[in-house]
């Protein structure tokens, strides 16, 4: 922006005066002029000739960017927002035609633009032509021209000059209104002019950013750049900041009042104008003083610049514009950056010795700061020195520190003329002259009732000196007047006026005329007064920039935008001229997320980068705009499209004026905050109106689909694969004939051993394999679940399985641990092999489709191959270790099978019948040779020891296991009720006795009753309703029965049977009480019976404690019981 | 160790001929196989050391060397026929004790074709015919039966058609011999006969247990199983070299005759295809060492299986050997 009025202003304004130089413009105007074919009659034709030739001046360098323009217009192809400019410079080539009307005598020519266009282009040509004619013999024709032209130009053009000469910066109120009026537009339209060629350039970039792809390599340059920048502005201001107080105090107190100029109000004063204007046209009326009225207005007037000051005339003017002129150079990046801190000594050791003046753009500053600047030329000496001092100290002219100096030099050269030649002064000396000014002129100045109070400013002494001014400023007016189009074209003119009235003064200053009035004009001290001084002193302080660069610098100011000093491409450099504050902001932005010394670490309490919003739509409206681009380029067909486009684009942009839009000029490509679309929605972060956050995720939740985790037959459906199924087959085929095993072996076990114990066997009771599904697992994702634990026990849960469908019964932990590892490894490869081949890049086929490099069954068979594996092995896998191993299995169980029948009843075959009787069809050898024995395979009868297996011809003498049936049916028939053993029964066994109770002791036979009576009473075991049962031998748990007598081999009874040992002991106490009772009885027994009855009703309560004894006393005391109770 | 290559000449170059190489076999040569068929045996025993320490015993077992050749099921199946044949021998002699002198080296291969063990001259002994002794199957510890605690007698009837698939290699391998022998008199007959019986281990018992490096390689002191073994599968190996030698060499005299002209008319290796104007079998050439080295590169030529994650990095890796 500020960049801006200096280019425009240095086209009007050109060159820095050299001291031959000066001519230059005035040749050139001179050339012009004639080419015009203007005849330069009067103060009329002067201005508006004037404005015509400032007009032609601008347009050089419209052309210039023009040209540019074009290039990149018409590579994109796109009208792209440029209406605006065009439209712009319609009108101005409208006003030049008007303008150029009267004199032309083509009054009729303000119409259509593109003849226009053209002939401006024609005149751009020429101009830029005749300014490197005019360059090159600039030298030898200076003198004759400039007397000719001063002596032209001293008959109007002083006049015509003088009053709007301060002009660009100070804004004019001037004593003509309307002048001063446009002439504030004049400055404001070539700043906005200059803006938007600004604001164009960075389009331009824009859209060559869409279509050039740009790297960050840069960014780190910039951003340190930007943090030097940064820097310096806070160490300037933390500087300044203390003194800035104590002047602003002071100046504040010595509020000194003079005229009611709008010179210490500075630029802003544009804004009050009218008022101003108002307040001098009806003076007379307004009863304050000049002084009440200013500091009135001062204190009214918004947005006064922070140099302004009451009492300093001029300086608000003067810094504002020498900020600028510094923040301009400061923001040349690229050049710029050494300049900007002071140089310190252990940088450069000897360059205080070298430099005795050092100076840096952040000194500067702070002076600026500080006000230690009285004049403009104190400025530019100090900048010059910088370069110079740069220059001076790196001698070495391949130093890369002298391209940048010479290039903010050519910079410097440029931006110094928007400085207005002002000197400061304090405001009780500007006064003082004022009012003696006003004394001398007071008769002669009729004028001055016009403008009073602007007379009274700053500039009123110029007028006091003019000579003739009336008819030179009233010429402007005039020819506004006659162009007849009040605002817009009134711009050429008057800035022409100011521009020329510049050169005016060079030419003055050249012809050495410097009469009172220049004098006078350019006030006080005399040094000061005229840029054309100021530039030979300034310039011939520094007697190395002149010899330098003088030259050359005059035409860089035209040509610099295709004079690139660097090497790079000039887009590229566009592009990190318009960016490099947004790219150095991006760039800081990232930097900050990452701390450690190279930033190998994310720094977790920085908060993250957030797109805003503005972005965001900034990136909808660059993709709209490159597709509507397109779509123009295609056809105007869409113009529905685009119509909805466009509505949809403004419907967009609502919300835009409210929020800051941080126009940012990166592409989106640099962004990837704002460039990316937006998140699925159930990823997002909303929150509620009471700013707590939204659970997402609760809304997609769902439940992990079940059976994820099982291998799908085993479920229990159908579906499933037929491997599976199969395998599974197989090992409940295993299951099962393991049952079978373990039978044959308990079978064979019981034929060792003698005795044999109920838990010596453990029942093979295999449990069905079930696979276990996950639990109830939420997610929220989709794809499958990842959680390696879980899968990895999958994995062993299957490699099991194969395990034990290749035989193993069981297995060691650490076993099925490698081998899951080796196979979850394996498949790892296989899936990374699949992935390479899947991944190949597509290749197109002739039809439109792209096509993977590969087909699927190629990446299947291909992964395979690497994993070592083809579909013969997969193929012999499934056939031999599957489905033969099934048929063999299935062989083997029915071996199995028939092994245990033969086993249980070796003779009895499939002809055997259902309860064995078929084995005797055949004669029933078996049984009368004993050839049954053959199985047992050991000689149990001695026979073969007796030699009658050879006698007979037997070859087997073992014992038949079924004849050893006692001890299977007690131990194994009774826990394994297996088919084979129960096939022999066909009658249905006969109903258990019942067993004798009290309840049915009456029907015994009557001899038994009373022995069963007795036995109830000793050993009877209360039933459920209190009857009495007896337990028969059988029923008894096996320990507590009677061992079954034995006759010994000698055919001897040797000793009553034994009893069991409580049993004996029992007996032996009842034993002794009933020796005691039975002598009682005896003592007793003639006394009667009702004693003993009497004694003996307790036994059936003691019952328990009475033992069934066999001894005599025992049957005898029973005898004796059932008596007495019948007897009662 | 010094007349190392000049041990089993004689049953090399008789190995040979059964297998088709008709051509007197140059000393060259059948150094070369004996040290290919050294090697590999060397290796077997190594491995099956290792197999049988990673049991626990020092001992080695047939189901060891077995395991090494596992995936030639055919061969599998051939050493067990051979195995079980060898049994029914034993047994046979123990039965009765008249059978020696012949019953072990009968010679007899007549007796039937189908069960004859072919690849080795040494067919049941007569008696077996008339003794109730049945061939017992040779169990490995990785058949089905051997997955249940219980051992179950075997059927007559359920004869293993997975057997009898693998018989077709061997089947195969008697045709040939079959169509060879029919052109042949009885002079021949008897010689090629002779010839079968050719074998590394038997009645060479001592010279094939310091040839084999037992007590080197393996410290044990094998059992008479192991070095049957080994005998039949050097015979094996000894054929497979020969086989594929003699094919190389067909190759290359396909393609001299192709490039060279027609003056080596010598394509049919085979005698089972003669042709009308084949010259006679000694003008052949036999197969050399450069056959022989051919053949045997095709044949450690890792197979597919082999190359199970060949791809996981393992630095300095060796190949090992391949048994054949």
């Amino acid at each position: 922006m500020t960049s801006t009025p200096q280019r425009g202003l240095s086209n009007g304004y050109p060159s820095r005066p050299l001291p031959n130089g000066l001519h230059t413009p005035l040749s050139r105007r001179q050339a012009s002029l004639t080419r015009n074919g203007a005849v330069i009659g009067g103060g009329l034709g002067a201005a508006s000739a004037a404005g015509e030739d400032e007009e032609r001046e601008e347009d050089a360098t419209h052309a210039l960017l023009g040209q540019r323009w074009a290039d990149a217009e018409e590579r994109i192809a796109t009208l792209f927002d440029r209406d605006g400019r065009i439209l712009k410079r319609r009108k101005k080539a409208a006003s030049l035609t008007a303008i150029n009307g009267p004199a032309v005598a083509a009054e009729s020519a303000k119409t259509s633009a593109p003849p226009k266009k053209a002939a401006r282009q024609v005149d751009d040509d020429y101009g830029d032509s005749d300014d490197e004619d005019e360059d090159s013999i600039a030298e030898k024709d200076t003198p004759l021209k400039a007397k000719g032209k001063a002596a032209l130009a001293n008959g109007l053009l002083p006049h015509a000059v003088q009053s709007p000469a301060p002009a660009v910066q100070l804004t004019a109120v001037r004593s003509n209104t309307t002048l001063s009026s446009g002439h504030a537009k004049s400055s404001e339209e070539v700043r906005k002019q200059l803006e938007e060629d600004k604001k164009a350039a960075a389009d331009a970039a824009k859209r060559s950013f869409q279509t050039m792809f740009y790297t960050w390599e840069n960014d780190r340059d910039a951003m340190l750049e930007q943090q030097k920048l940064d820097e310096l502005d806070r160490e300037v201001e933390n500087e300044t900041s203390a003194g800035n107080d104590g002047t602003g105090a002071g100046a504040s107190s010595v509020a000194n009042h003079g005229t009611l100029g709008s010179a210490d109000l500075g630029a802003s004063s544009l804004t009050l104008k009218h008022l101003i204007a108002r307040i001098d046209a009806k003076r007379h009326l307004v009863q304050a003083s000049d002084n009440q009225l200013r500091t009135l207005i001062s204190e009214v007037r918004k947005g006064r610049s922070k140099w302004a000051s009451e009492d300093r005339v001029g300086q608000e003017e003067l810094y504002e514009a020498a900020e600028k002129v510094l923040m301009e150079l400061k923001a040349q990046t690229e050049y710029a950056q050494p300049f900007l801190n002071r140089v310190i000594k252990r940088d450069a050791p000897d360059y205080f010795q070298i430099i005795k003046h050092p100076m840096d753009i952040g000194t500067m500053l702070k002076k600026l700061k500080t006000m230690a600047y009285k004049s403009k030329r104190e400025f530019v000496d100090d900048l010059n020195l910088i370069w110079s001092n740069c220059l001076k100290y790196n001698s070495n002219p391949d130093h890369p520190f002298r391209k940048k100096a010479l290039y903010m030099r050519k910079e410097t050269d440029k931006l110094t003329q928007l400085i207005p030649e002002i000197t400061v002064r304090d405001r009780a000396e500007v006064e003082a002259e004022e009012r003696k000014m006003n004394m001398a002129d007071a008769d002669e100045s009729d004028e001055e009732d016009d403008a009073p109070l602007a007379s009274r400013g700053r500039k009123a002494p110029k007028k006091g000196v003019k000579g003739a001014p009336s008819s030179a400023r009233k010429a402007p007016s005039v020819a506004v007047d006659e162009t007849d189009s009040p605002a817009p074209p009134d711009v050429k003119p008057l800035m022409h006026a100011s521009t020329s009235h510049l050169r005016n003064e060079f030419l003055r200053a050249d012809s050495e005329t410097q009469d009172a009035s220049s004098a006078g004009f350019s006030t006080p001290p005399p040094g000061t007064a005229t840029p054309l001084v100021n530039g030979v002193h300034g310039v011939g302080s520094q007697p190395d920039v002149m010899e330098v660069d003088g030259f050359g610098g005059q035409q860089s100011v035209l040509n610099a935008p295709q004079d690139d000093p660097d090497e790079d491409d000039t887009e590229f450099k566009t592009w990190k001229q318009v960016t490099k504050k947004d790219r150095a902001i991006a760039a800081t932005e990232r930097n900050r997320l990452f701390q450690g010394e190279r930033g190998e670490r994310l720094n977790i309490d920085e908060p993250a980068l957030l797109r805003s919003k503005a972005a965001m739509r900034r990136w909808m409206r660059q993709q709209k705009m490159l597709q509507s681009q397109k779509g123009d380029a295609e056809s105007d067909a869409h113009d529905d499209a685009d119509a909805a486009d466009s509505s949809a684009l403004t419907g967009e942009t609502l919300a835009e004026g409210i929020e800051k839009d941080e126009d940012s000029t990166l592409p989106d490509y640099y962004n990837p905050l704002s460039a990316i679309p937006n998140l699925q929605e159930r990823w997002m972060w909303t929150t509620d109106s009471a700013g707590h956050a939204i659970q997402q995720s609760e809304k997609w939740l769902r439940m992990h689909p079940r059976e994820r985790f099982v291998s799908s037959s085993s479920s229990g459906g159908t579906g499933g694969s037929i491997l599976t199924r199969k395998m599974e087959a197989n090992m409940r085929q295993m299951q099962e004939t393991r049952k079978v095993c373990s039978k044959i072996s308990l079978v064979k076990q019981m034929q060792l051993q003698g005795q044999t114990y109920q838990n010596q066997f453990q029942r093979y009771e295999p449990q069905p394999f079930v696979e276990q599904d996950i639990g109830t697992v939420v997610v929220s994702e989709e794809g499958p679940l990842i959680a390696p634990w879980l899968n990895r026990a999958a994995l062993q849960r299957s490699v099991g399985k194969i395990f034990y469908h290749a035989g193993f019964e069981d297995f060691q932990p650490s076993a099925l641990d490698a081998a899951v590892d080796l196979a979850g490894e394996y498949f790892g490869k296989l899936v990374e092999g699949f992935k390479v081949y899947r991944e190949q890049p597509k290749r197109m086929v002739e039809g439109e489709k792209a096509v993977g490099k590969f087909s699927f069954e190629e990446q299947v068979l291909h992964t395979l191959q690497e994993g070592g594996l083809d579909l013969e092995n997969l193929e012999g896998y499934v056939k031999d270790e599957v489905d033969r191993l099934g048929t063999k299995l299935g062989v083997v169980h029915e071996r199995m099978k028939g092994h245990l029948a033969d086993l249980l009843r070796p003779a009895l075959g499939d002809h055997a019948g259902a309860d064995g009787v078929g084995a005797f069809q055949d004669g029933s050898e078996q049984f009368v040779g004993g050839d049954f024995a053959e199985d047992l395979d050991e000689d149990f009868f001695g026979f073969r020891e007796l030699g009658l297996a050879a006698e007979f011809g037997l070859e087997n003498l073992s014992v038949p296991l079924h004849l050893l049936q006692n001890r299977m049916q007690s131990a194994f028939q009774a826990q394994h009720q297996g088919p084979t053993t129960s096939t022999g029964l066909i009658f249905p066994p006969p109903e258990p006795y019942e067993a004798i109770s009290s309840e049915n002791l009456g029907e015994m036979v009557g001899i038994a009753q009373d022995f069963f009576r007795a036995r109830l009473r000793t050993a009877g075991v209360k039933g459920d309703e209190g009857v009495v049962r007896l337990v028969e031998d059988e029923e008894l748990p096996l320990k507590q029965r009677f061992p079954k007598p034995r006759l010994p081999p000698t055919g001897k009874i040797s000793s009553p049977r034994k009893r069991p040992i409580r049993e004996q002991q029992q007996a032996a106490k009842k034993k002794r009480k009933l020796d005691v009772e039975g002598r009682a009885e005896v003592r007793l027994g003639g006394l009667g019976k009702p004693v003993g009855a009497l004694k003996l009703k307790m036994p059936p309560e003691n019952g328990v404690v009475e033992e069934p004894g066999k001894g005599e006393t025992g049957t005898a005391a029973a005898m004796i019981s059932p008596e007495s109770i019948a007897g009662n | 160790m010094a007349d190392t290559r000049a041990k089993y000449r004689t049953e090399i170059q008789q190995m040979m001929f059964v297998s088709g190489e008709t051509g007197d076999v140059s000393s060259e040569t059948t150094t070369m196989i004996e040290n290919i068929v050294q090697q590999q045996v060397w290796e077997m025993l190594r491995r099956a050391t290792d197999l049988a320490a990673r049991r626990g015993v020092r001992t080695i077992s047939t189901d060891d060397l077995i395991f090494l050749i596992r995936h030639d099921k055919a061969k599998v199946s051939r050493l067990l026929t051979f195995l079980s044949w060898k049994d029914v021998r034993k047994s046979a002699k123990d039965s009765d004790e008249k059978g020696g002198g012949g019953g072990d080296a009968g010679g007899v291969d007549d007796f039937d074709l189908a069960a004859n063990d072919p690849t080795l001259g040494t067919g049941p002994s007569v008696g077996t015919r008339n003794s109730k002794n049945k061939k017992a199957k040779v169990g490995l510890p990785w058949d089905v039966s051997s997955f249940y605690s219980e051992q179950v007698p075997e059927r007559e009837d359920e004869e293993d058609e997975e057997a009898e698939e693998m018989n077709a290699a061997t089947l195969q391998r008697l045709k040939q011999a079959d169509e060879r022998t029919k052109g042949m008199n009885a002079e021949e007959y008897l010689h090629f006969s002779e010839c079968r019986q050719a074998s590394f281990t038997f009645r060479k018992g001592k010279r094939f247990r310091e040839w084999a490096g037992f007590g080197a390689v393996t410290d044990s002191k094998p059992n008479d199983d192991i070095v049957d073994i080994l005998g039949f599968l050097t015979y094996e190996i000894v054929t497979l070299l020969t086989e594929e030698a003699l094919e190389v060499k067909a190759a290359e005299d396909a393609l001299k005759r192709e490039s060279g002209g027609d003056e080596e008319k010598r394509g049919r290796k085979r005698r089972r295809e003669p042709g009308l104007f084949d010259p006679p079998e000694e003008a052949r050439t036999p197969v050399g060492p450069k056959h022989i080295q051919e053949a045997y590169r095709r044949l450690q030529k890792p197979d597919l299986k082999s190359r199970y994650m060949h791809h996981i990095p393992k630095g300095n890796w060796r190949r090992p050997l391949k048994l054949i």
